[in-house]
């Protein structure tokens, strides 16, 4: 990546720091696709074969189809892959593509670190009122994805902003 | 409203994320008829309340897997096998093996990418037309969307059902609906094959029949052979949910690819994953705040003014689908099918019910609409990916893929104006 061109001195070890980090958020993704793997198939073998089946195996799947989703959308920012629109793009000058990526990502920034504040919110309120989501689980654990998935991203793609500017000069 | 959507539009022609977009617009919308903001947060939740999509990253990943194993090749070494020998054999074995492929694992291009590298080659070595040839893998990269168990029929069952429509529609009648108008697709490319093949005298270099190919293809497929009957039969007789398939895709996918043929190490297998997640995180994001846009937009009855409106101009069905057409010709071209499903389909359905179109119909036509969008110039996907993948110039896949444009273009009006084609399995 571009930060050990901007960093100097002190690189190396942020950005292997950073290279770990990304390691784990992937591991974590890989770890919750397979835990879901081997949760919905022993259900199906469970429910059709052995007429059982966790009554709380159905709702964690579909809590873990969100997690997994807002996990996929995180690592999506990090690589710049979101489904995008880019038949404009294309016919531009290198300046004006390096201007509107600056102000797509800013604007998506600010997208992500309202929808960041208002999920917060939520998990505030889950919080008070003690909802539970299935088994003993509380509904706010399973809400926690998603300010910290919002954040993630606000955060990654101000950092993006920045080194797309900076490149500039 | 209108300027605000104005710079939506603006922005995200300019490259800002779709997610983000539609995310604005919801927050915006909200924020207008002053509803609490968390109301989008519990929106996009409501991904943890719809169970049919957890075969999204289940079918996803499993699709993934096929395409990096050597699947592919032994797909083709079979429909060759068996196929080969009739005058345009081979052109039908790519477009079967393209049509299969990318009904399991969606159109996105990976079709032409896992395929095109290895029917490319082997129908220029059978002495087929060139022009032929990129056309036809161009043009078969998105075929198969229209059967079980595609991610865009599913998708447009999952956004048509967040409707609550009068007379629900489920995701089994669309896999039903899909099958003849996906057969008359594959039969009219067929044709035309044997046509080319036949002008350009290659048959001499056919090939014929050999039972010891045949023996030796079926069984170095063996173990995936038996997988798609097995998948389409449990979800067609009712047997399975669709995403009890999917989980029980994935673990048969995974053993036989990564513990059998051994073709996927763990190193790669830790890629895969990875790059599967990252389009299910695009595609799930997407819908999680279309859910919070589609709510909005039935809340200020949008599909309602948005049909008074057209039907000012227009009062006859007939010419409600033309319009249709070239509409979803255009959105093809321009967005992704998984986009243009979350954005659209919420308006389209309730308009294109009251000029009476039935909403399995209708999603038959959307996809088929789509279908062809991918390879429609000057900036259908298919057509770069393929002038990336074949390093041929854009202007010679717009040339060669016209005469299939033409011939789907048919069969598109054949589904359009045929609702029975998609309707009759049905009733």
């Amino acid at each position: 990546m571009t930060v050990s061109e901007h960093g100097g001195n002190a690189s190396p070890p942020a950005s292997q720091w950073l290279r770990w980090l990304h390691n784990l958020e992937d591991g974590l993704l890989a770890l919750m696709l397979f835990a879901m793997v081997l949760l919905a198939s022993s259900q199906v073998i469970m429910r059709n074969f052995l007429d059982s089946g966790f009554s709380w195996g159905d709702p964690l799947l579909r809590l873990l189809v969100l997690w997994l989703g807002l996990m996929g959308a995180m690592v999506a920012t990090r690589l710049d892959r979101h489904i995008t629109v880019d038949a404009l793009l294309r016919v531009l000058t290198p300046g004006l593509q390096r201007g509107s990526r600056i102000v797509t990502k800013l604007a998506t920034a600010l997208v992500c670190a309202l929808l960041a504040w208002h999920s917060a919110r939520l998990v505030a309120l889950d919080y008070e009122y003690h909802d539970v989501l299935f088994a003993d689980v509380p509904a706010w654990v399973g809400d926690l994805i998603l300010p910290f998935a919002f954040s993630v991203m606000t955060l990654r793609l101000v950092f993006q902003a920045v080194m797309e500017f900076r490149g500039r000069s | 409203m209108i300027a605000s959507s104005l710079i939506l539009i603006g922005l995200a022609l300019l490259g800002m994320p779709l997610f983000a977009v539609i995310a604005a617009g919801a927050l915006y919308g909200f924020h207008t008829e002053e509803i609490d903001l968390a109301a989008v947060v519990i929106e996009i939740k409501r991904l943890a309340s719809i169970p049919v999509l957890l075969a999204i990253p289940l079918f996803t990943f499993a699709g993934y897997l096929l395409g990096e194993s050597n699947a592919p090749k032994r797909l083709v070494r079979v429909t060759h096998a068996f196929l080969g020998w009739f005058p345009g054999g081979l052109a039908v074995v790519a477009i079967m093996a393209c049509a299969l492929f990318t009904a399991f694992t969606g159109a996105s291009g990976v079709t032409i990418v896992a395929l095109g590298a290895l029917l490319y080659p082997a129908l220029k070595e059978a002495h087929y037309p060139n022009n032929f040839n990129l056309g036809l893998i161009t043009s078969s990269g998105s075929l198969g969307i229209l059967f079980a168990p595609s991610l865009p029929l599913i998708l447009y069952g999952v956004v048509t059902q967040q409707l609550s429509l009068e007379q629900p529609i489920s995701i089994d009648d669309l896999f039903l609906a899909g099958i003849f108008p996906g057969l008359l697709m594959l039969a009219v490319l067929t044709a035309y094959s044997v046509v080319v093949r036949k002008r350009s005298g290659g048959a001499a270099v056919n090939a014929p029949i050999s039972i010891r190919e045949c023996g030796r293809a079926v069984r170095e497929a063996i173990w995936e052979l038996p997988f798609p009957f097995l998948l389409l039969g449990s979800i067609y007789s009712g047997l399975l949910a669709v995403s009890e398939a999917a989980a029980l895709t994935v673990v048969y996918v995974f053993i036989v690819e990564v513990f059998v043929y051994r073709e996927i190490p763990l190193r790669e297998l830790a890629r895969v994953t990875r790059e599967s997640m990252v389009m299910v995180g695009g595609i799930l994001i997407i819908l999680g705040v279309s859910l919070a846009s589609t709510n909005y937009i039935i809340d200020i009855e949008l599909p309602m003014r948005l049909f008074e409106a057209i039907r000012e101009h227009i009062d006859s069905r007939w010419a409600f689908l033309a319009l249709l057409n070239l509409f979803l010709l255009g959105v093809g071209m321009m967005l992704d099918i998984f986009s243009a499903l979350v954005i659209l389909v919420p308006l389209l359905v309730p308009v294109a019910m009251s000029y009476g179109i039935h909403p399995v119909h209708l999603g038959i036509l959307f996809l088929a609409n789509m279908q062809l969008g991918y390879f429609t110039p000057p900036v259908g996907l298919n057509l770069f990916i393929a002038s990336y993948r074949f390093e041929r110039p854009i202007l010679e896949l717009y040339r060669a893929t016209l005469p299939f444009f033409f011939l789907l273009l048919g069969t598109v009006l054949i589904i359009t104006y045929w609702p029975e084609l998609s309707l009759f399995l049905l009733h």
